[in-house]
């Protein structure tokens, strides 16, 4: 697939990041009207390979989980992907023992859940698990966002080498990378995923307000970008405090932005 | 290992499930019932996450897992769980499907965003400040991810909410956690799971044995305060403590 990602996203493999992802599905899954129940499908069936990152693929140590989503006339695809020692530790004749040994349920759960599974072990090394949902009931999101704004951009320029198995240079621990596009899918994911940040940076909830308001903006912002209309954000968390950098594709101008509450009780 | 993985169908278990299917051996049946009820729960709670009353979930996985037992073909080469995983799944999202879970969602979400509106004005009134997402999930014996949802749904659905007069910075602190007895510690579950493989080395024997009741044998609180000849309310704030230790303990790490 070598197309874009609707959303992609960079994170260490701290548990807590789960939730992330789960803010961020829930949001495509709100702009492609998919009801509770598909939601709750693809929320458990992603949860389960996520967690799998968390807990086996760096044998204790921090490690980037990487998460892209590709809502497609033909199907919701998402794929989880890592760069430890994954599903498969061991290559021997008992591949697939040692795979349920290690996995637990995740994987049947997976498999229960999506209409397609596949495991890949990227000749960069780590594991990639794509799961296929069924397709989503509205028309593509190429198509919401080209009826209104430019094309976006199909094929990515040398320096930005998603589709190519790069490695996961840029990650640092600690740090969330959000790339989104096009604008719908910007406008519901951004604000639920800097909430969730937000929270985690124990922010009062009226300061979460303002996030989602930030938000807001700055997915309005990708609007405004000249190239595409995808968005870059790059979060660090502190307690109360958010540090944004963002920025539009292919070298543009970055800004970098502080969100903090001082008044809240770090409880 | 996870800790939700049953057993492998060692012989002992076809033999259960022989004595089970062909001679209907009700024993045999039970013996494999509480071999794979922590298969059925793992599923409810995974799938059912922050929605329905747990109990009823869990009941519906028990059916799931009951006709899994039935239908199993140990003949096949299969494990038992990669059938009885989609089988119980199935019965639930069947379950969602004819409750109409689908329709109550954004309708409980709704409802949630208003309880969590409730309870911000009153901790904040409370306490002189508003309330982070963590206090209010406690005060409101909800998860944190619900709590989220819910900012979530308030802002779609009440854009006033951005103009509400915001509570001055002064106040007094109040110490929630002897307020709150028993709250529901499985929030976050998945979550502590897996850093409980990873830092409970880090954590005092004690807690550490209230840590493995609660979240590995699927104690209640109430149970594991006989077992240990404490208050339910010493459990209570046991577990607080060590979660709280745990949750420091992943942002550290």
């Amino acid at each position: 697939m070598a197309e874009t990602p609707n959303v992609h996203l960079s994170l260490s493999n701290n548990a807590e990041n789960v939730l992330l992802v789960r803010q961020a599905l829930s949001g495509v899954a709100a702009v492609l009207a998919l009801d509770a129940i598909e939601t709750n499908d693809v929320n458990t069936a992603v949860t389960e390979a996520c967690n799998n990152v968390v807990m086996h693929a760096y044998d204790g140590e921090d490690g980037p989980l990487e998460v892209d989503v590709y809502a497609l006339p033909v199907a919701l695809t998402v794929v989880v992907r890592d760069r430890g020692s994954g599903i498969h530790p061991h290559e021997s004749e008992h591949e697939h023992e040692q795979e349920h040994a290690h996995t637990g349920m995740g994987i049947p759960v997976i498999q229960a859940l999506a209409r397609r599974v596949e495991f890949a072990e990227p000749p960069d090394g780590g594991t990639e698990v794509r799961m296929e949902f069924d397709a989503p009931k509205q028309p593509s999101l190429a198509c919401t966002s080209s009826a209104t704004e430019s094309p976006r951009t199909r094929e990515a320029p040398d320096g930005d080498g998603r589709a190519s198995a790069a490695p996961a240079h840029g990650w640092l621990p600690g740090t969330v990378e959000l790339r989104l596009t096009p604008n719908a899918i910007a406008r519901a994911v951004l604000p639920r995923v800097l909430s969730a940040l937000a929270a985690r940076a124990y922010f009062s909830i009226d300061r979460i307000a303002d996030v989602q308001v930030v938000a807001a903006m700055l997915a309005a912002k990708a609007d405004e970008s000249i190239v595409g209309d995808r968005l870059d954000v790059g979060v660090t968390i502190a307690p109360r405090n958010l540090e944004l950098r963002v920025g539009p594709p292919l070298g543009a101008e970055t800004f970098a932005l502080s969100l903090a509450d001082r008044r809240a009780d770090s409880d | 290992m996870s800790r939700l993985e049953a057993p492998g169908a060692t012989d002992d278990t076809q033999a259960l499930f022989r004595r089970w299917q062909r001679n209907g051996d009700a024993s045999a049946r039970e013996a494999l019932v509480q071999q794979y009820m922590p298969l059925a729960r793992g599923l409810a709670r995974r799938y059912g996450r922050s929605s329905e009353p747990f109990e009823d979930l869990l009941q519906v996985a028990s059916l799931g897992l009951l006709k899994a037992l039935d239908r199993y073909d140990g003949d096949r080469g299969h494990p038992f769980p990669s059938f009885a995983v989609p089988t119980i799944l199935g019965e639930m999202r069947r379950y969602f499907r004819d409750s109409g879970w689908a329709v109550h969602v954004p309708r409980g979400a709704q409802e949630r965003a208003l309880k969590v509106r409730e309870a911000q004005e009153r901790l904040a009134n409370r306490n002189g400040r508003a309330p982070t997402v963590n206090q209010l999930a406690e005060y409101l014996e909800l998860d944190i991810e619900a709590v989220i949802d819910a900012l979530q749904a308030a802002r779609a659905y009440d854009t006033l909410s951005l103009d509400a007069p915001r509570p001055s910075a002064e106040g007094e602190v109040v110490a929630y956690g002897e307020s709150i007895g028993c709250e529901d510690e499985r929030y976050e579950l998945v979550e502590l799971d897996a850093t409980l493989a990873s830092v409970l080395g880090d954590i005092p024997p004690r807690e550490r044995l209230i840590l493995h009741m609660r979240f590995v044998e699927d104690l209640t609180q109430t149970e594991i305060a006989e077992r240990l000849g404490i208050s339910q309310m010493q459990v209570s704030r046991l577990l607080r403590r060590s979660l709280e230790q745990l949750r420091t303990l992943t942002h550290t790490s």
